[in-house]
């Protein structure tokens, strides 16, 4: 309904890129969950007003670690005011009101727009945009809703999306134990079967990295050797993660060919390129 | 975006806890006594008042939207039928739910 050069022009003559080189120019490796296809989530009007502004580009915003284009919301419609090209209005979820505006181009947005009155109950798929400090949605989608269960539904997939992207990003943040071990305990008490190369085959991870890339990526994002200057020894790593040096520095190899690790004070101290 | 005044779900046992907030809860319409003041049933089967001026005939379940007036009393502003047949399950784990481990998402 909306190509991406429409919504780009609204925000402001054209100098935003378009949808799919934000994503596919987007360095951050911590919002690279959504990177190919964003998806539609659904939110909360409190969760968009928590949302972090990634500082490089006004008008993308991450909940929970994860890049937000499309958002879903279910609310009330209020303050609804027609123009000759939009319609806008605000959505009051319950949990917060939220400008939004509908384009109207064609004979369906209008009709779709008609049948939206003011207190109703609305179920919406818009745009999220930041523009001069401002948040406001620009809603591609919307339709009254007929089925109140929908109200509840809502509301439990936005706390069911916000618990699974959560998770991930406590479980790289704090474990280090290898793919398929979830348990440290298990991995420290048997250290031969932390690691094990038909364990990792076949194994990829959302950037194509191999098992013990990753977990050697994982290992040096960490907080804790994020915060030191001259990076990580891969003795040190090859310690930690039970695994042969070799494999380490094979590992290290790769990931610095990828850009994501670099050595430090010599050839054996390593870093993220993350930090 | 205004995050200022929120309306909290919830149902009769937390009800108590938002006393002079803004607070929505769905109730099954018992009866109503033309003055004004409509008797329901919570989503916890407990009785809540509902005081302020229904919009017509109501449905089977309403969802009021106002401010919570005393421990089992609502002061409606917003009236939505919600029709006849509704989860109230669902909705009371939604009123538990937002107001216990994801009260962030919501207030």
């Amino acid at each position: 309904m909306f190509g991406s050069s429409q919504l780009d022009s609204f925000s402001g003559g054209g100098f935003m890129p378009s949808q799919s080189t934000q994503g596919g120019s987007d360095p951050s490796r911590t919002s690279a969950k959504s990177r190919d296809n964003p998806p539609l989530l659904p939110l909360t009007v409190k969760q968009i007003s928590q949302a972090i502004q990634s500082s490089d580009d006004k008008s993308n915003f991450v909940v929970d670690g994860v890049d937000v284009n499309n958002v879903r919301l279910v609310g009330m419609a209020f303050k609804k005011s027609e123009r000759v090209t939009d319609v806008s209005f605000v959505i009051d979820d319950g949990t917060g009101r939220i400008e939004c505006t509908r384009w109207v181009n064609d004979a369906v947005d209008t009709k779709e727009m008609e049948e939206v009155s003011d207190g109703m109950y609305v179920r919406v798929h818009g745009h999220l945009k930041g523009f001069q400090g401002k948040t406001q949605l620009v809603i591609f989608a919307i339709r009254p809703i007929t089925d109140y269960n929908e109200v509840a539904t809502h509301f439990l997939e936005c706390i069911y999306v916000h618990h699974c992207n959560r998770k991930p990003q406590i479980q790289s943040g704090l474990s280090v134990s290898t793919p398929g071990q979830t348990d440290v305990p298990a991995a420290v008490s048997a250290p031969s079967s932390a690691y094990n190369s038909s364990q990792f085959s076949g194994q990829l991870n959302i950037d194509g990295l191999k098992g013990i890339e990753k977990i050697v990526i994982d290992y040096l994002e960490q907080p804790s050797s994020l915060a030191q200057e001259k990076g990580i020894h891969r003795n040190e790593i090859a310690q930690q993660l039970k695994v042969p040096l070799e494999k380490i520095m094979e590992a290290i190899a790769s990931l610095e060919l990828e850009g994501l690790i670099y050595s430090t004070i010599d050839e054996c101290h390593y870093k993220s390129t993350s930090a | 975006m205004d995050t200022s005044n929120p309306a909290v779900f919830v149902n009769a046992e937390l009800l108590r806890l938002h006393v002079g907030r803004r607070v929505r809860a769905v109730i099954q319409v018992m009866r109503s006594d033309g003055g004004g003041t409509v008797i329901g049933r919570s989503t916890d089967d407990q009785q809540i008042v509902v005081k302020g001026n229904p919009p017509g005939p109501l449905t089977t379940f309403v969802e009021v939207i106002g401010i919570a007036d005393s421990n089992q009393s609502i002061r409606a502003e917003i009236w939505s039928k919600f029709g006849d047949t509704i989860d109230t399950y669902s909705y009371n784990r939604i009123c538990l739910l937002a107001n216990g481990d994801y009260k962030h998402l919501f207030i």
